[in-house]
């Protein structure tokens, strides 16, 4: 495919848009999307950490930590959830999902603390930890880690769409351009090869040179104009010299 | 349903012509589960998986028992049959096992389940489906969820508890001067259960748990346990509970001893004592190295003492009727026992069940239940220790005992001191 060098830079100059637009969304994309699902994950991890709690109230004024372990064992099948443990007030750990052991990194902490804290567990991996207090406190917290490699993942995946997509639109719209270019620059091919055949003296009368004739846009009024000039010149009896004897002088 | 279910019928022989006499108004509604020819209860255990040693024993036990009633005219003439479904000691398989056995197969009762976080899991439905007054007898578990409220008023319970076997485990070890005790446990309900009550019973003596590991439910005996015993073995205990089945707790005995951790290593009754020593000394020179530590808690009396009538009748109809296992739901293989304190236990179980069912008169209906179970006082199972149930008192037994390994069999331990001091 041939670009006219006419629409070289114009072009170049549509590419260059696409790529800053697609480059710019991808930005804003990543980091929407980072930062939206990163704490829609919190939500959801706070969300299960409340349930937990409010669920736990009863279990834990009766003191039956099987039931608690039971109820426990159930939300670490959700996808995401890595680990949950459950402290009294005094900072006790009465029920967990750890194996082969609680973790250092946790005992050595403040397992009363509501915060939300990202953790490193060697040979376990990355984590965010949200907590939710058991009747305002008073009866424990419910700590629940998820893995936040999972999340990276699925974040990356996320991002991975919506980029793929951009490229494919990119691509797609370079194409257009091209094709959308060649087609404007159409005209000015034929208009070129007309006037190098008037030039040449060669007939004018051909079924290319009459549709340019018959246009209605800037190319058919520059080759009715070129056509003009060259009737005008045969009447005074002179004639343009072509190009290559104009150089030669 | 991965389960296939599978109808057992235990016995036949004298009782089809005895109910052919027994007087029955046809016609009549009767409870669900119940014929004039069959009282139908409804079972879900592991028969495969790392466990299946438990469920497979404690239905050959419950077998040689209801196959002796039936044989000889069962109860009221009905013969008693169990439905079994394997849900690989898996709370979920469980949970359906059971909805199955309520609402499609709709058995008269429940009897002989196996596990707390299969049990603790299946209660909840008990009490959505109360008006039916389906009960839970006898499950294979110490647990407390089944002992107590919200869920006590639906179970039924034989054995002992967790709480009383690790209360017993703890007071003689700190009687004999090993206070620093560590726990080795399943991460889930039941590892919970057994965890809680040694918390518990080392409270009074001013002590705390010393150190605790955990492994993940279905772990095999090919599995390896360092992690476990170096976590422990950094708490510097003088002697180590563990809450576990069998292939995890022979396996971290295994390293226990590899390791260097030398300190009795006890385990409760739900290990599956004889699968567990077997693991550990099949095709060993020196098994007694891994033996001599061992320490295991039992709700039942040993088996080898047939000065104990229940025993003596449970070794002559084991040793009559041979029951095997479900053949239809053995997925893998396994090699029964002669005898074992889980298949000994199932008798038990068996035996009792019987004897309410027979309370239930000539038309046994649920409704009944419930009053034929609390009508049971000081009753005398064979085992020198009687049952009486009542509103506050769902628990049968209560009696721990406690066995250690000599010349590769499990034999009654009397002297702590001696042992392990």
């Amino acid at each position: 495919m041939k670009i006219p060098k006419l629409f070289r830079k114009t072009l170049f100059g549509v590419f260059l848009l696409f790529g800053v637009i697609g480059i710019s969304t991808s930005l804003l994309l990543i980091y929407t999307i980072d930062t939206h699902l990163s704490k829609e994950y919190e939500a959801n991890s706070k969300g299960i950490a409340k349930t937990i709690a409010d669920a736990s109230v009863n279990i834990l004024l009766n003191s039956n930590l099987t039931a608690l372990q039971s109820l426990i064992d159930q939300f670490i099948e959700i996808q995401g959830v890595s680990y949950v443990y459950i402290t009294s007030e005094t900072g006790e750990i009465l029920a967990h999902t750890f194996v082969p052991g609680i973790p250092e990194e946790i005992t050595a902490g403040d397992v009363t603390s509501t915060a939300t804290v990202e953790r490193s567990l060697p040979g376990k991996g990355d984590f965010i930890e949200v907590a939710s207090p058991i009747l305002a406190g008073v009866a424990g917290t419910v700590h629940i880690g998820m893995d936040t490699g999972l999340i990276a993942l699925k974040i990356q995946r996320a991002i991975g769409q919506q980029i793929y997509l951009i490229c494919i639109i990119f691509v797609v719209g370079v194409f257009a351009a091209i094709w959308f270019v060649n087609f404007a620059a159409k005209p000015v091919d034929g208009l070129l090869a007309y006037a190098v055949g008037l030039a040449r003296e060669q007939s004018a009368d051909g079924a290319a040179s009459r549709d340019l004739l018959s246009r209605n846009d800037e190319a058919g009024d520059l080759a009715r104009l070129i056509l003009h000039f060259s009737q005008s010149t045969d009447v005074r009896g002179t004639r343009p010299q072509s190009g290559p004897e104009r150089s030669k002088e | 349903m991965t389960s296939t279910t599978r109808r057992r019928v235990l016995q036949y022989g004298l009782a089809g012509s005895l109910m052919g006499l027994a007087p029955k108004s046809l016609g009549a509604t009767m409870s669900s589960g119940v014929t004039d020819s069959e009282i139908v209860l409804g079972m879900s255990a592991a028969f495969s998986g790392p466990s299946r040693g438990l469920g497979i024993e404690l239905f050959r036990g419950a077998s040689a028992y209801f196959e002796h009633v039936n044989r000889n005219g069962g109860v009221g003439g009905r013969k008693v049959v169990l439905k079994t479904y394997d849900d690989g000691y898996q709370p979920d398989p469980a949970v359906k096992n059971t909805l199955t056995l309520m609402l499609e197969d709709e058995v008269f009762a429940l009897f002989g389940y196996v596990g707390t976080p299969t049990v603790t899991r299946v209660l909840p439905m008990l009490k959505k489906f109360q008006e039916r007054q389906i009960y839970l007898f006898f499950p294979f578990t110490g647990a407390q969820p089944q002992r107590e409220p919200p869920y006590g008023g639906f179970a039924f319970n034989l054995r002992a508890s967790y709480r009383q076997e690790t209360a017993g485990l703890v007071q003689n070890f700190v009687d004999i001067g090993r206070r620093r005790i560590a726990v080795f446990y399943q991460a889930d309900a039941y590892g919970r259960s057994g965890w809680a009550g040694v918390r518990k019973a080392l409270k009074p003596y001013g002590e705390r748990i010393v150190g605790e590991a955990t492994y993940r439910r279905g772990s095999k005996f090919t599995g390896v346990m360092r992690d476990q015993v170096e976590i422990l073995k950094a708490s510097r205990p003088d002697a180590v509970i563990c809450i576990g089945a069998y292939a995890a707790c022979a396996a971290f005995l295994r390293d226990a001893v590899d390791l260097g951790l030398h300190v009795p290593i006890a385990n409760v009754s739900f290990v599956g004592s004889e699968n567990l020593l077997n693991l550990i000394t099949q095709g060993r020179d020196d098994g007694e190295r891994y033996s001599d530590l061992l320490v295991n808690s039992q709700v039942v009396p040993s088996y080898h003492d047939t000065s104990i009538p229940a025993v003596k009748q449970y070794q002559e109809l084991m040793a009559l009727y041979a029951p095997s296992a479900p053949q239809e739901l053995l997925k893998e293989s396994y090699t029964p026992f002669s005898h074992s304190f889980v298949s000994l236990e199932g008798f038990l179980d068996a035996k009792m069940m019987v004897e309410i069912l027979t309370r239930l008169g000539e038309r046994p209906e649920r409704s009944a239940l419930e009053d034929a179970v609390f009508s049971i006082a000081e009753y005398d199972l064979g085992i020198g220790e009687t049952v009486s149930f009542g509103p506050e008192r769902r628990q049968g037994l209560h009696k721990v005992y406690y066995t250690v390994v000599d010349e590769g069999r499990f034999v009654p331990l009397h002297d702590w001191q001696k042992r392990f001091a």
